[in-house]
């Protein structure tokens, strides 16, 4: 479970960032690291919750520094949903 | 047909409008082998001129916006070395928006544009005040909210009165074809901040000026323009991108291919639907393109004094009912729009003019067009520009069959796709997943409205493509 939403989340950042997927890890800071914008965040934000078919409270959303807290994220609001 | 001068490219870019010449000059200056084709025989898309009747118009794109210090058109333009070839004025007002009661304009001083809000309405004095500042520098929350809900959503949590909230949004009817009700409260945001906040920018000259210094740079830097130069293929094998296939049939090769045409033809023609995925290609087909526009251009006998301070874009609307309005474009009907916007340029009297207008086939227009004409002139004389025929000494206009034909959006769309919600920050119109090597870059790609969106897209392709190309190089 954990591996298939952190495979599936990196692979979000990977479209819209334009880094490989394999310079995508857990700890990378998405912002310093990963160059992501405010509107590359909203893309990522918004693919990840088409994609999980969850919502992010809007004030999460700019909580999110790591790749690792974007899965962790997800992983709660998902074991809340089934 | 012109011929490219190699037969091995590093990147290919289809469509030399402002994003597709951002991202080329980039590339370019980042030490890669660019050859940028062009179907048209000059370069700009909608960013484009033409001399008619002895005037120069602008074909579409009048100004832009996001020339602020720190503005993403500014530091982009400053960076490639494009803002010392050009000469570049703000005009002051950039925007007025006129209607039967009310006259407010978007001033560069934005103190002096809210106190004009303020003394129309000034039971909501404080709330233009907070408006405009959550625009220019929003708070992370607030900005990730946007994602969700359209412009009508957004404003309600600041203004209670209705017709304030139809004042500040009629602009965004004319720049980005969408009532406050259906448009995403992000593209409105943008649009808002880019174009009314910090807008109204424009090369002395003309638009063309702005294409043809990023063509120069991009030359410069050592690429290779072709124009009159037109696509057939994509070449795509095992799911990569080989290359392109001219229209001629010669072929270049290339690992990485851009295309700055619009998205519909990138992957409906130019790869073709077999090479789609199937989830994609019901997604693409589900899309809704943005409207098109009939403008009008008319070469004045000299500047005369009913007309609108030049430069200036004027948002002219004779009622309140945006939503009326919006559903009235399909049927083409002028009278019902009630709308338009026009300017008067400032190097040589002349009047563009613009209204939202259907795509239609080419008999309808070919029916209609003069006829359409005529009244917008009308109107135009009616509701701003009294006595305007009299000094009118050439008259032409474009279709949405024009626009098509010279740029080859799909029916001639003005913004890509429509800008609602539900069609926001698409990452796959650009870099679609199934095709590697394969990006797009412009207004298709679901994020570049506006000179300051497609030059921020162009720019960000660029270094995406810059980034893959050093891992190729230094793996570790």
């Amino acid at each position: 479970m954990t591996n298939n939403v952190e495979q599936e989340i990196i692979s979000i950042i990977a479209d819209v960032s334009g880094f490989d997927k394999d310079e995508i890890t857990p700890e990378k800071n998405i912002v310093q690291d990963l160059e992501v914008d405010s509107i590359k965040a909203i893309e990522i934000t918004v693919a990840i919750e088409k994609k999980f078919k969850v919502s992010i409270r809007d004030e999460d959303v700019p909580k999110i520094v790591s790749v690792k807290q974007a899965v962790e994220l997800v992983e709660r609001l998902l074991s809340k949903v089934h | 047909m012109p011929q490219p001068h190699g037969k091995n490219y590093d990147v290919i870019i289809i469509g030399a409008g402002i994003s597709g010449l951002v991202c080329g000059c980039y590339l370019a200056k980042g030490g890669m082998k660019v050859l940028l084709a062009e179907q048209h025989f000059k370069p700009g898309g909608y960013c484009t001129a033409f001399k008619r009747g002895g005037f120069t118009f602008d074909a579409a794109a009048h100004c832009f916006g996001g020339y602020r210090k720190n503005g993403v058109t500014k530091k982009i333009f400053k960076d490639l070395g494009i803002e010392r070839r050009l000469k570049i004025k703000k005009n002051d007002p950039s925007d007025t928006v006129i209607t039967p009661d009310y006259r407010i304009s978007y001033w560069a001083d934005i103190d002096k544009t809210i106190e004009e809000f303020n003394n129309f309405f000034p039971q909501e004095a404080n709330n233009v005040k907070k408006f405009f500042s959550f625009l220019l520098n929003p708070d992370p929350s607030s900005f990730s909210r946007m994602r969700h809900g359209t412009f009508k959503d957004l404003l309600d949590q600041y203004f209670a009165n209705e017709t304030l909230k139809t004042l500040l949004s009629a602009p965004l009817l004319g720049l980005g074809g969408l009532p406050p009700a259906l448009m995403s409260a992000f593209i409105g945001a943008k649009l808002f901040s880019e174009f009314l906040l910090d807008g109204g920018y424009h090369p002395v000259g003309g638009m063309q000026a702005l294409p043809n210094a990023l063509a120069e740079r991009f030359k410069e830097l050592g690429g290779e323009l072709l124009l009159s130069c037109p696509i057939k293929k994509i070449k795509v094998e095992d799911n990569e991108v080989r290359g392109v296939i001219f229209k001629n049939g010669g072929f270049a090769s290339a690992p990485f291919v851009v295309s700055n045409c619009d998205a519909r033809q990138t992957f409906l023609k130019l790869l073709g639907s077999k090479m789609i995925e199937k989830e994609f290609y019901l997604k693409l087909k589900s899309m809704t393109p943005s409207i098109s526009n009939f403008i009008v251009y008319l070469g004045l006998d000299g500047y005369f004094k009913s007309l609108s301070k030049p430069g200036t874009t004027i948002c002219s609307f004779q009622h309140y009912d945006l939503n009326r309005a919006y559903r009235s474009i399909r049927e083409a009907n002028m009278e019902r729009y009630g709308g338009y916007m026009y300017y008067v340029s400032q190097d040589i009297p002349t009047v563009l003019a613009i209204i939202p207008a259907p795509y239609k086939n080419r008999s309808y227009w070919k029916n209609n067009k003069r006829q359409f004409l005529n009244s917008f002139i009308d109107r135009l004389e009616q509701y701003s520009i009294p006595g305007l025929k009299k000094h009118i000494i050439y008259k032409d206009a474009a279709t949405p069959q024009t626009l098509h034909r010279y740029t080859a959006n799909y029916r001639g769309a003005s913004f890509g796709w429509a800008g609602t919600p539900s069609q926001l920050a698409l990452s796959d119109f650009k870099k679609p997943s199934f095709v590697k090597g394969l990006y797009l870059t412009g207004h298709w790609t679901t994020h570049g409205l506006g000179i300051s969106g497609v030059v921020y897209v162009g720019h960000d392709i660029a270094q995406m493509i810059l980034r893959k190309r050093r891992n190729v190089i230094n793996p570790d």
